[in-house]
């Protein structure tokens, strides 16, 4: 590697060091892929995302697999946002399949999505913390997703990656004691954000590592396909739960944080805010949901009497019929789409009539910011490099699949 | 079906006729949200950018899609819109055709910047090539896939049986 | 034949005399390493209180995790030490070892204590080691009248060392984090400099025994200097906010990226020993060092202040992020520099007006 003698003059933005850069897998900085880097002094020419480290081949495996083992794995490449993976699919299947849905039904998916965008958030503003240096946002954005986490377990019977949502409704139902941990997580977390603000978000040195880094216009938002909140903080009113309304978001009254600025410290502002609310979607959920069954009459006809006994009547859980194991939609294909806590998630399933997929395609939003990500680097200080890859909240395994 | 008789007919299906149209393609709309045209390779670039002008000013998704028994790909973009509200809710699939002989596909990176990622990983799952683009190298697989195009249907995955231990 | 008392007074003298005493034992190398322990583990305990987690416990539970630090020195110490192939091995064995030999070095020349003439386990040495600006002896390990202007020139030679251990890496990011260090000495050893100035000037003196023997802390005769040595000791020595050097998530730790096993301990460990040796000068000039007391009852107050202000400063990794190079930069010539020309300025008012 060369290093060139410093043009004269106090000139503070250039460092005699050019060539390349391996922010590879084992750097603390870079995740679960390997950032190119073409330096040039201090500011970085060009970066190639050498995606792929984590690839697992989610759609190829989805052509030799029934639409029902399915769910698991689909729901694996975002792990912690698998409410939202699962619930694309099987919208997009329920379509191709033609079933309706119970209303109490929707109004839980509503409510275990609202809860997992919570936790997505706190991991994500945790990320960026760490990649800041500053170590107090990661811990805590871990020890407060802790207490969602629970409620999810409570709910569905896992931490992460749930397979909560099945075609027809979900697997269990909602009982008074997790309502009332709800209620104290909400007081928990109001209290917290409070917190938050004060040592993070209003810090001024998070600020100035984050105002004007990372600046997406909003023509440059439209034209490279920014998603989620990255595009919202860029001055896009677009938000999928506003716009194509799915489970019960169009009962719900909630607002949409929309910034102009476009730069980093505008995407972890409306991060904090879509937080604030999803607390008041959980509130109405809980206090209107309808009573009702959780799955459709179409499949709940057909659990055998002595599982319904054993498993329904005790405990509200349902297990699954027989039809489930292998059963075949008619010929066709969907599109559907949902708004995953870090941005648009698209489904497109092409089937033939047999119990196994054609063609599964997954579009995630961190596949769709690798382009964003690419371009915004470009002409950043080096040490922007990790704090515009924190606020795009970019989650390697998910865009990879 | 998009239009009956009392209902006025919606903006996708307004579209996707006047798509039929100018560019003799065919095409039906679905739903409100949900419509395809299916455009031949030759004309893919012109209905792009007339779908450009009228408003649809991102790609959603690029799929390719394998058929063997007919020898053909099929390469499907979902386009829709950020800009006018009344197209953000509509999904438009674009679907073109191309032989296995010749699995040249001209590439729309020059009016939509968005299908980047998508066309990089077409050409690298399915060896759709497409002129044009920048920068058309592998994106998720390592070096041994050179050549190799894993979702065509020819690609076998190994799999392994179940082993049960009886005697445990 | 010597009688049993003759070698426990033999043994007492050469104990006590003060370029043995303060150099090896009371405020040395011994409490030095004892104090570095402890102090890691209180940033570690405190930044866990603040983060809702506990922080070292197991490993002694009784006295809430106090030996953490000990099993973790034994551990790292006993780890392999891997010397890569590129790379010229003197250097790079040579290379963590100086800077911390020269962040102790001003160890020596720090006047901790005074002693009076009689009264104290240290009166025998009093004409030895007497320092005719005060009137008394002071308990250093080695006395020079203009020990401001020489624990500073020492301590400004160490950024060379860091940038060899960088060199002698041979890695891309340990340069990374070398140039930076580079840009950033330049900064903030003109801050600190000029505070110190601004404190000479207004006590009329180079002697750090003289400044605290007036009996008027440097904070309240001059606050403005204080805030920017503070500031500069910071940027200094790798605390949080100006973790830059080492930043651990765009430069794999920078300039130590290639060490490990002792060589490991020995490169993390400078920072911290610089930290406690500019602390001490801090103590000194501006907290009026061992004011109240002389003798070792004084270099007990002088150690706690001084033990004050290293925790305060590690303290500040659980509050800060990291700044990044140029804003550092920008902050410290655009605007520290104009507020430490003040504070010569106001030394020199003030050094007219009221100290004498």
């Amino acid at each position: 590697m060369t290093s060139q003698p410093e043009p004269s003059g106090l000139q503070v933005d250039i460092i005699p060091v050019q060539g390349e850069l391996n922010v590879g897998p084992q750097h603390p900085g870079s995740g679960h892929m390997r950032i190119y880097v073409k330096l040039s002094g201090d500011i970085i020419e060009d970066i190639d995302l050498d995606v792929g480290y984590v690839h697992r081949a989610v759609e190829k495996l989805s052509e030799i697999r029934n639409y029902m083992h399915l769910i698991p794995l689909v729901e694996r490449p975002a792990i912690l946002d698998a409410i939202h993976m699962n619930l694309g699919y099987i919208l997009a299947l329920e379509k191709i399949l033609g079933v309706d849905v119970p209303e109490r039904a929707q109004y839980l998916r509503s409510l275990a999505a609202e809860i997992n965008r919570i936790a997505s958030h706190l991991y994500g503003t945790g990320i960026l913390g760490i990649f800041l240096g500053h170590s107090t946002a990661f811990m805590w954005g871990f020890g407060d997703r802790e207490v969602w986490v629970e409620i999810l377990q409570a709910l569905t019977g896992a931490r992460v990656t749930n397979s909560y949502v099945i075609p027809g409704g979900v697997r269990r139902d909602l009982t008074p004691a997790i309502k009332e941990m709800i209620e104290k997580a909400l007081a928990y977390q109001r209290r917290k954000v409070k917190d938050w603000y004060k040592i993070f978000v209003n810090n001024p040195n998070i600020r100035s590592r984050l105002e004007n880094v990372g600046v997406m216009t909003n023509e440059n938002a439209i034209k490279w396909g920014a998603v989620g909140p990255n595009l919202r903080a860029s001055g896009v009113y677009y938000d999928v739960r506003k716009i194509e309304p799915y489970a019960a978001y169009s009962k719900l009254d909630f607002e949409i944080p929309v910034y102009k600025e476009g730069d980093a410290y505008a995407r972890l502002l409306v991060r904090f805010e879509e937080v604030e609310q999803s607390m008041r979607m959980i509130e109405q959920i809980i206090k209107e949901i309808p009573e009702g069954n959780i799955l459709s009459d179409r499949f709940f006809k057909q659990i055998p009497p002595t599982r319904l006994k054993k498993w329904w009547e005790g405990q509200k859980k349902i297990v699954f019929p027989g039809y489930y194991a292998s059963f075949r939609p008619p010929k066709g294909e969907a599109v559907s789409r949902v708004e995953a806590a870090r941005g648009e998630l698209l489904y497109y399933i092409v089937s033939d009539g047999s119990p196994k997929p054609y063609r599964l395609r997954i579009i995630t939003p961190s596949y769709r910011m690798i382009y964003v990500f690419k371009q915004l680097a470009k002409g950043a200080r080096y040490a922007d490099l990790v704090a515009i890859y924190g606020s795009l909240d970019y989650f390697p395994p998910e865009a990879d699949r | 079906m998009s239009s009956s008789q009392q209902v006025p007919q919606s903006l996708l299906s307004k579209v996707i006729q006047d798509l039929i149209g100018k560019f003799k393609v065919t095409g039906k709309a679905e739903s409100d949200t949900r419509g395809y045209v299916e455009v031949d390779k030759s004309k893919i670039i012109q209905v792009a950018s007339y779908l450009k002008e009228i408003g649809f000013d991102h790609v959603k998704s690029v799929t390719g899609i394998d058929y063997p028994e007919q020898n053909q790909f099929e390469v499907v973009y979902h386009v829709s819109s950020y800009s006018v509200p009344e197209l953000t809710k509509v999904i438009l699939a674009v679907k073109s055709k191309t032989s296995y002989k010749d699995p040249k596909f001209p590439s729309l990176y020059s009016i939509w910047e968005s299908v980047w990622t998508g066309e990089r990983e077409t050409y690298e799952m399915l060896g759709i090539i497409f002129e044009g683009h920048p920068e058309l190298k592998r994106l998720f697989l390592d070096e041994d896939f050179e050549g190799v195009y894993p979702l065509r249907k020819s690609f076998k995955l190994k799999q392994e049986g179940l082993f049960i231990d009886k005697s445990a | 034949m010597l009688s049993l008392s003759h070698i426990i007074s033999l043994i007492k003298f050469y104990l006590f005399y003060p370029s043995f005493f303060a150099v090896i034992i009371f405020p040395g190398l011994i409490f030095t390493t004892v104090i570095l322990l402890v102090t890691i583990w209180f940033e570690r305990k405190a930044a866990a209180r603040v983060q809702m987690r506990i922080g070292p416990l197991y490993v002694s539970k009784r006295t809430g995790g106090l030996l953490q630090l000990v099993a973790d020195a034994i551990r790292i110490v006993f780890s392999e030490i891997i010397i890569p192939n590129g790379v010229n091995p003197t250097l790079y064995v040579l290379a963590p070892v100086l800077p911390l030999a020269f962040s102790f070095i001003p160890m020596v020349l720090i006047p901790f204590s005074s002693i009076p003439q009689s009264g104290s386990v240290l009166s025998p040495y009093y004409y030895d080691f007497y320092d005719p600006e005060i009137g008394q002896g002071v308990l250093v390990g080695y006395f020079v009248e203009y020990n401001m202007v020489l624990v500073l020139g020492i301590l400004a030679i160490i950024p060379i060392f860091i940038l060899l251990q960088a060199w002698a890496t041979n890695n891309r990011f340990a340069i990374l984090g070398a140039v930076r260090e580079s840009l950033l000495s330049v900064s903030y050893d003109v801050l600190i400099l000029m505070a110190v100035v601004a404190i000479a000037l207004e006590y009329h003196t180079l002697d750090i025994a003289r400044v605290v023997a007036t009996g008027i802390p440097g904070i309240i005769a001059n606050p403005l200097a204080a805030l920017v040595f503070f500031v500069g000791m910071i940027m200094g020595t790798g605390r949080f906010p100006f973790d830059i050097v080492e930043a651990d998530t765009e430069l794999v730790l920078g300039p130590a990226t290639e060490y490990s096993g002792f060589l490991f301990v020995l490169a993390m460990g400078g920072g911290y020993i610089a930290t406690f040796a500019y602390s001490f000068i801090f103590a000194d000039l501006f907290l009026s060092g061992w004011a109240p007391l002389s003798g070792l009852p004084g270099a007990l107050i002088t150690s706690i202040k001084a033990i004050l202000v290293l925790w305060f400063s590690v303290f500040l990794r659980s509050v800060y992020g990291r700044y990044r190079l140029d804003q550092a930069l920008r902050g410290s010539w655009k605007y520290l520099l104009p507020v430490a020309f003040a504070s010569i300025i106001l030394g020199l008012v003030v050094g007219w007006i009221w100290i004498r």
